[in-house]
């Protein structure tokens, strides 16, 4: 076992992008936790850094409680860079932005098939991975991603899949298959009014073409007319299409019982989790997360470094902290989605959590997004429209 | 100078005539596929119409609330009228946003009126308003009633009285007045305050996003969802190019009606 | 209608009621000092402090301020500008003029502001509060010029001819007599463009640039987060009171304008 002042040692090596040697995970407790905390603010204070000199502003584009603000901060602190922190909720906001190629972001998170598309755009800046040396930390199925061959404009941020979340105590049987909610006579009929599907059409299209044995991905015009059927008839039973936030809250009050979420929501509202408070107790136990026997759709978060970046240094140095396992477990801890790189050293009830960190084995069976042609969207989109209007 | 203001539509213009390209580059080919492909589409039209529906019910609840409200104000208050109809301005005078958070907070099923309700025994459960189509036209009509009150008010007060006193003089009971005089020289209050409440209405999108349902899908959904969603501009701007020139013509319609005076708000 | 005067009454006040019930709820909710929103607890500023101690708040308000401040003085001037020129001069395309204000007033927000993102994204401008002024700019001049020509249409010009036949030029007119003559109506419109530029959220939503909020955005993203919450209470609470002090502002500016 190592001491914990190491581990202290380590983190803010980390920084540096010093080496670190292989070592198992040992923040367990939640005293440990806290106290932790205080010592990682106290350190910070006192030791002096090694710093290269960094231009002062970097601007962050991210999802909404997706990162630990005050590792943050704190990174911002001992870089003496000015950080410009913001948030977005859909997909659509950072695309829509990172598209114009004038977005002003430095740094953004963007997941694998929207990642494609603003690749083919041109509107992101290349990725120099000689100055991200803790990119040798990011496991090989991360590396090289088909998304994004030999890592030109990406790295990996975070990994889950969309499944189902749902109330333990209140559904039985247990929620196992897409089936459960698109049959009427399983979940469907007997729990109507408190199942939500997703808002994202890909994720609630893939789902449905999961459960009718079809490429989750398809354009075809026959796929897509019987995957808007079995939605219509789906929808008079469904609560609504439910957004992060919407289906977070919803689950936790009890007004939803089953939802189709992203692993780590799920995992957020069984231990509880925030953007500054580092938790590990379990919160609402009763909460379960399933992926669907049939597949489901799996999905990668990357940071790109979007085209007009004035501070690129900085966005490469941002990344690499990160990427610190160290750092990366303190994230992992703080958000419950997993940062691949800190896995071995996050407490061991989260590390075995597949609910956090998907197996890699069942990872291997599920499905990937591709990118979509305007043409291809635009045609979906009629058929969601024809969704909505039923 | 005033065309400066109008470049967006005019590149919302071109994009829906396609003679943008995918380069944002202008093309000189201009073709009407984006209309026509929009206009085959079945369900944009139920979704048009679920639009005009909720604005129609709004406005509806807008005039049976606001009227009364008015014709009292008008004819009934003599002393501190100004005060009552600045009292009924002044919530509208805050932001648009605050007020449907403020009516979220009373609709909420953790509520304060819920709870007031549940606790004096009045309800057995919570009031399940919130994210259904019900919110979404109760909080409409909260935040567009005074666009009904103000015009139909000013109507009122410029209604010549002594009509209803030889109305009544000549034998007319007060409900055959109100219906034979009163009633129909306030149409052209009616009709403004029908204009001013159905255009925001009916192209609503935070509103619906905020407190509605899974019906709640209204026009401004769809032209969102093309642009940003599906990110293609091209059906996006041909979507919104329709929508306004229905708004434009409703416009129209009630100018040549009204003449431009009715205008002036 | 005498035996209806109590209904109308009664349903008067109850309208009153609901207009205000809900911002007094939402104000008296923001002192509670549990985190409850339905049951009222005890009287705390716990909530306000949150809010105060948010940097974030201060300088999304300090956005808010400053952008209408532009928006409102560059409104004005063109504003002013147009409703002179349609109201006292005649010259082809006028009417078309004419209706080409109102357009922007009628258009739903959505569309107006999806138009200027592409706008911006055609013409590569980056996004920042450059673009949200422009996009406020362009809208509230028709709402300007809409108040001032409603106002000019009384104007009596004789004492502009009157000023110009003492020997004054056409710059020492429109200074020392047009301008004090439409004071009210200036401040009146002037008040409107800056309550709407204030108010805004789509058109800021959607034409923002990177770290640049203003209240409404903070307003609005919380909202769409998490609902109604205490600490959102306060927080609206806190930009109502701001609103209501313009609301203060425009009724004594209305005031002046009917004497």
């Amino acid at each position: 076992m190592v001491d914990r002042r190491d581990v202290l040692k380590i983190m803010v090596s980390g920084v540096l992008g010093l080496a670190i040697g292989g070592v198992g995970g040992y923040i367990s407790r939640q005293s440990e936790v806290e106290s932790l905390k205080k010592e990682v603010e106290a350190l910070s204070k006192e030791i002096k850094l090694e710093k290269v000199e960094l231009e002062p502003n970097l601007y962050i584009y991210n999802w909404t409680y997706y990162i630990n603000r005050n590792i943050v901060d704190w990174w911002a602190r001992e870089n003496g860079v000015s950080i410009v922190y913001d948030t977005f909720e859909s997909l659509d906001e950072v695309v829509a932005k990172l598209q114009t190629g004038t977005s002003g972001y430095d740094l953004a998170v963007v997941s694998d098939s929207p990642l494609q598309e603003l690749a083919n755009l041109g509107v992101l800046e290349p990725i120099d991975l000689k100055k991200i040396p803790n990119f040798k930390y990011v496991p090989e199925r991360f590396k090289n991603p088909y998304y994004d061959p030999g890592n030109k404009y990406s790295v990996i941020y975070s990994y889950g899949t969309t499944g189902l979340g749902w109330n333990s105590q209140e559904v039985s049987p247990e929620v196992t298959a897409w089936a459960d909610v698109f049959e009427v006579d399983r979940h469907l009929e007997k729990y109507k009014g408190k199942i939500t599907m997703h808002t994202d059409t890909i994720e609630t299209f893939g789902a449905a073409l999961i459960y009718l044995g079809r490429d989750p991905t398809s354009t075809k015009d026959e796929d897509l007319r019987e995957a808007v059927e079995l939605l219509k008839k789906q929808k008079p039973y469904l609560a609504g299409y439910a957004s992060t936030e919407e289906y977070m809250a919803g689950l936790e009050a009890g007004r939803f019982l089953i939802s189709h979420a992203y692993n780590g929501d799920i995992a957020g509202i069984i231990y509880a989790s925030d953007e500054r408070e580092i938790t590990i107790t379990k919160n609402l136990e009763y909460i379960s997360y399933t992926v669907p026997e049939e597949g489901a759709l799996a999905w990668a978060d990357n940071f790109v470094i979007p085209k007009g970046a004035k501070n690129i240094e900085a966005a490469h140095a941002f990344i690499n902290f990160i990427l610190d396992p160290v750092i990366s477990a303190i994230c992992t801890i703080t958000v419950k989605y997993p940062f691949p790189t800190g896995k071995d050293y996050v407490p061991e009830e989260l590390r075995n959590d597949p609910v956090i960190f998907t197996p890699d084995e069942l990872l291997d069976k599920l499905y990937w997004t591709r990118p979509f042609t305007p043409e291809e969207r635009a045609k979906r989109a009629e058929y969601w429209l024809e969704l909505m209007a039923a | 100078m005033a065309i400066w203001f109008y470049a967006p539509f005019f590149i919302v213009g071109l994009y829906s005539f396609d003679m943008i390209n995918i380069n944002r580059q202008i093309v000189f080919t201009p073709s009407l596929v984006h209309y026509s492909r929009v206009l085959s589409w079945t369900g944009a039209m139920g979704i048009f119409l679920r639009s005009l529906y909720f604005a129609g019910v709004t406005v509806l609840l807008c005039l049976l609330i606001g009227y009364p409200v008015a014709y009292y104000i008008s004819f009934k208050i003599k002393k501190y009228k100004d005060l009552f109809i600045i009292l009924f301005i002044i919530p509208f005078w805050v932001s648009f946003l605050l007020r449907t958070y403020a009516m979220m907070s009373i609709l909420d099923e953790r509520s304060f009126l819920n709870t007031l309700l549940t606790s004096l025994g009045l309800i057995d459960s919570p009031i399940k308003i919130m994210y259904t189509d019900a919110a979404v036209i109760l909080v409409m009509v909260y935040d567009y009633l005074v666009m009904m009150v103000l015009p139909l008010y000013a109507n009122l007060e410029k209604l010549d009285k002594t009509l209803l006193e030889a109305a009544s003089t000549l034998g007319a009971g007060p409900v055959r007045t109100f219906l034979k005089v009163t009633l129909p020289l306030s149409m052209p209050g009616i009709l403004a305050g029908f204009l001013l409440v159905f255009i925001p209405t009916v192209g609503e999108f935070v509103i619906p996003e905020l407190v509605g349902g899974p019906n709640n899908y209204m026009v401004g959904n769809l032209i969102y969802e093309f642009f940003m969603g599906a990110r293609h501009w091209w059906i996006g701007s041909a979507l919104s190019m329709l929508f306004i020139a229905f708004i434009l013509s409703l416009v129209i319609a009630y100018v040549r009606k009204i003449g431009e005076r009715g205008l002036a708000f | 209608m005498k035996g209806t005067t109590p209904f109308l009454k009664i349903f008067t006040i109850l309208v009153f009621l609901f207009l205000y019930s809900p911002i007094i709820v939402m104000v008296v909710f923001s002192f509670n000092e549990s985190k409850s929103i339905g049951v009222f607890t005890n009287f705390s500023f716990r909530w306000y402090e949150k809010v105060i101690n948010n940097p974030e708040v201060w300088k999304a308000l300090f956005n808010s301020f400053w952008v209408g401040a532009v928006v409102t003085i560059v409104s004005l001037v063109l504003g002013l500008m147009m409703a002179m020129a349609v109201t006292r001069y005649s010259f082809s395309g006028k009417s078309i003029l004419e209706s080409l204000i109102l357009i922007p007033v009628i258009i739903p927000e959505i569309a107006e502001a999806l138009s200027l993102l592409i706008m911006y994204i055609f013409l590569n401008i980056p996004l920042g509060p450059v673009t949200v002024i422009i996009g406020h700019i362009a809208f509230d001049v028709s709402f300007v010029t809409i108040v001032m020509r409603a106002r000019m249409a009384g104007y009596d010009k004789s004492i502009e001819e009157a000023a110009r036949t003492l020997g004054a030029n056409e710059f020492q007119t429109f200074f020392r007599i047009t301008l004090p003559t439409l004071y009210p109506a200036i401040l009146a419109a002037g008040l409107l463009a800056f309550t709407l530029s204030f108010d805004d959220l789509i058109k800021t939503l959607f034409t923002t640039g990177p770290g640049f909020k203003t209240l409404p955005l903070i307003v609005w993203s919380s909202a769409a987060r998490g609902g109604v919450s205490p600490e959102l209470n306060s927080l609206s609470s806190f930009a109502l009171s701001i609103s209501f002090l313009f609301a203060v502002f425009r009724l004594r500016a209305e005031r002046r304008l009917e004497r």
